[in-house]
């Protein structure tokens, strides 16, 4: 059996993988959703509506899934952490008060959205949508205030003597790491969402060529337009996250660079290369600069360094990829607008993008072992170790194995679900000999007898038709 | 009155809409346990649109609560892990088999292999959680638990006050959901379904008031004489409510009813708080000394009332619009 500590802290882990790699698409899914209506309506392409029906029907699963593993984190901060909560509960306070209101919204308005379709006109319909989207992304960076100021505590009112008597109200929003987490965070859910819904579209047409419709075409050029639009933001903002982070809690700093001791011109690693002084000169812009090392910290301060390190280089090497992949999709989408065939036809690049789907929660992931694990052996930086925080009671373990059990099911399940929303009748392309686009209103892409799968692929020359939303 | 006065009559404002919304989304899966298929096919039609803007409330009293009263809300989480957990277990499959069973038949038609299954989890979970979530607080009402946790792990669970209060939780849920699910019925145009759930909404309100009755002998003394004093205006509307709502099917005035049902749990958790003050957790932890201090219990208890002010007109639109109506 392992320690109590350890399975405190596996548990945590767990939890918050499990309600981040979901609750990140029911983040950036409503923006998915919100832009394909608002192109249905616009232009009256039934497959952007069928797309945004789609849809929908997955942000219903995830923000249910999202809600309840999001509960969990919130009563398990104070079954496994009590003395963390007693003491700085009201400190990241507001952070969660806030996101309590975002979440009302969040969900008022997706109740109306999805079951108000009938009772509200398409305008309002298409404005609910709205709120959905923005209090979700805001439920998400609220909380992550809360997490930047365990990362940088700051406002910490002290007595005299040293003892801490209170905090500001406002200490999340000020924390110094504040910004770039929000920043790296937000552009992290729409990476993901994205990525995997292209990935979707893109297996799809892999497993069948008559599959690579308009309906399917605009599924994956949606989500690869948000995901790999973002990927080149998120390596500048990653950059300013380093920065900070150096700034900040430089013990944290030397884990993620592999840095031991502290020396002038630091060498910077990527995978297995060292390129020579080149972190002094990435980071304070000197070859020479003194960057601090893992002995720059007392030996009991120091956070477990070769996870720290291994996590940070898969980060980073996967970011790097997607953005070589965003480049290679921006030179495929150019040459398509000069008559080149559309980047759908293209097998290597479908492949590249199917690949493309779990890098960026694999990226996810390992960008919060940095952030948590980095953070060791602190709960909250140089103000309470995690061994202080913990609870009293015992067999953690076995409360570990039972919420490993339980969340198996549940990710197993509903990855089926999620499969099963993506399958079923998708409307056909209009005729190319010219009755128009979509005859009618919107066509509910789970009608039994709706229009069959993957539609006649009668004249579909592949560049009979310019798909790419402009 | 100060900034946490304020923020604890918010944590109790919040609990209260959590246990008549939330509560009567769980007796609605209580109902779920059958096998007639119109009852079953009401319930999620009900259910379905506003479950997870109800369950936002319980996130809402812990969230409130641990900032406003974070010293409590250690304390609680050491001396309730046991309740605690089991309701968060339900919690979590509840909401997850709800949803998966709604959306596993896409086409409208043909279920996925296991929906059937996941219906059976969701029932039994919306059983399982008020259970816990009572016997919590008949436990904190007992007052044999201890802030750090030393009275043992699954103390609540062996005292009869706590899981009378269980049932007592358990069978608040069933009659809220009853008389609320009549009115749908009614509302629908099913004279089958009514009869049903009026059945249902009497027997679960007599069986309810009779548990309230059974638990006030096992209180101890300080809380019974508490409640005789302070809280006796709640518990009198609790009671009162609660006839009230029982003579309102009866007489099948099935709209009305629902606010009547609605304030026989609200009363009742009033009289709860009343009797536990000063006390968070009775003989160890007193809710002032557990409070955050003023510099953020004044900005936090602002942003509350400011934000329930926002929110209110947009959960009452919803409530009215998605109810389940004539198809």
């Amino acid at each position: 059996m392992i320690d109590d500590l350890t399975a405190a802290r596996e548990q945590m882990a767990l939890s918050l993988s499990f309600h981040i790699v979901f609750a990140v698409l029911g983040v950036g899914m409503p923006w998915l959703m919100l832009f394909a209506e608002w192109r249905g309506l616009r232009t009256g392409d039934a497959r952007w509506t069928a797309l945004a029906r789609r849809w929908s029907k997955a942000v219903a699963v995830l923000f249910a899934i999202g809600a309840v593993s999001g509960t969990v984190l919130s009563i398990e901060f104070g079954l496994l952490w009590p003395e963390f909560m007693a003491r700085f509960g009201a400190a990241i306070g507001l952070s969660f008060t806030l996101e309590s209101f975002a979440f009302f919204v969040e969900a008022i308005f997706l109740a109306l959205y999805l079951y108000g379709g009938n009772r509200l006109s398409a305008r309002a319909h298409l404005l609910c949508a709205v709120p959905v989207a923005v209090g979700g992304m805001a439920s998400a960076l609220f909380v992550t205030t809360a997490n930047a100021w365990m990362n940088g505590p700051v406002g910490l009112v002290r007595e005299p003597d040293g003892r801490l008597l209170a905090t500001e109200p406002l200490g999340p929003f000020l924390a110094p790491t504040a910004g770039p987490q929000l920043v790296h965070m937000g552009l992290a859910a729409l990476m993901c969402t994205g990525l995997a819904v292209a990935a979707v579209y893109a297996v799809a047409m892999l497993r069948d060529p008559a599959r690579r419709d308009g309906y399917h075409r605009r599924g994956l050029a949606a989500g690869a337009a948000l995901g790999l639009t973002a990927a080149p933001l998120q390596l500048l903002v990653g950059d300013w996250a380093t920065r900070v982070v150096a700034d900040v809690q430089p013990a944290k700093f030397a884990a993620l660079e592999g840095l031991e001791h502290t020396v002038d011109g630091a060498p910077f690693h990527a995978g297995p290369l060292e390129i020579p002084r080149a972190l002094s000169l990435l980071l304070h812009f000197d070859p020479n600069a003194r960057v601090l090392g893992m002995d720059a910290v007392p030996a009991p301060d120091r956070p477990p360094a070769s996870v720290v390190h291994a996590s940070f280089q898969l980060m980073a090497g996967l970011g790097t990829l997607l953005v070589a992949l965003a480049v290679w999709a921006g030179w495929l989408y150019l040459r398509h607008r000069r008559g080149a065939p559309h980047p759908a036809t293209r097998r290597p690049f479908l492949l590249a993008v199917a690949a493309a789907g779990p890098a960026p929660f694999a990226a996810l992931l390992a960008g919060w072992v940095v952030t948590e694990v980095g953070r060791q052996p602190w709960i909250v930086y140089r103000v309470l170790r995690t061994t202080d925080a913990l609870t009293t009671q015992t067999g953690l373990a076995t409360y570990l194995y039972a919420t490993a059990g339980v969340y198996l099911v549940l990710a197993v399940a509903l990855v089926a679900i999620l499969r099963r929303i993506a399958r079923g009748a998708t409307p056909a392309d209009p005729d190319p000999a010219g009755r128009g686009p979509a005859d009618g209103g919107p066509v509910d892409g789970g009608q039994p007898g709706g229009p069959a799968t993957g539609g006649p692929a009668t004249g579909d020359g592949p560049t009979a038709r310019t798909e790419v939303p402009a | 009155m100060t900034a946490s006065d304020g923020l604890a009559l918010v944590v109790l404002a919040g609990l209260t809409a959590y246990a008549v919304l939330g509560g009567a989304d769980f007796g609605a899966g209580l109902w779920d346990l059958t096998r007639h298929p119109a009852q079953r096919e009401l319930v999620a039609r009900a259910l379905a649109p506003v479950w997870e803007a109800n369950h936002v409330w319980l996130i809402f009293v812990v969230i409130t609560l641990f900032t406003g009263f974070p010293g409590a809300f250690g304390a609680l989480s050491r001396a309730l892990v046991a309740p605690v957990s089991v309701a968060l277990l339900g919690i979590v499959l509840r909401g997850a088999a709800f949803v998966f069973r709604q959306y596993g038949a896409p086409d409208g038609g043909r279920a996925v292999r296991g929906t059937a299954l996941w219906g059976r989890v969701f029932a039994v979970s919306s059983l399982v959680t008020p259970f816990a979530l009572g016997t919590a607080a008949g436990a904190l009402a007992g007052g044999g638990l201890r802030a750090d946790g030393s009275a043992g792990l699954w103390a609540p669970f062996l005292e009869p006050l706590p899981l009378v209060a269980g049932l007592l939780a358990v069978s608040c849920c069933g009659y809220l959901a009853a008389v609320f699910l009549s009115r749908d019925a009614e509302r629908v145009g099913s004279p089958e379904l009514l009869a049903r759930f009026r059945r249902r909404a009497l027997a679960a309100g007599v069986l309810a008031g009779a548990l309230a009755v059974a638990a006030l002998p096992l209180l101890p003394p300080a809380l019974a004489g508490a409640l005789r004093g302070v809280g006796l205006p709640a518990v009198a509307v609790s009671a009162a409510a609660g006839v009230f709502g029982l003579a309102l099917l009866w007489r099948r005035r099935h709209a009305a009813a629902r606010v009547a049902a609605a304030g026989a749990p609200a009363g009742l958790l009033a009289g709860w708080a009343l009797a536990l003050h000063p006390w968070a957790l009775p003989g160890e932890v007193l809710l002032a000394d557990s409070a955050a201090p003023p510099v953020i219990a004044g900005p936090v208890l602002g942003v509350l009332l400011a934000g329930l002010v926002l929110i209110a007109p947009g959960y009452a639109v919803m409530l009215r619009v998605l109810r389940a109506r004539p198809e």
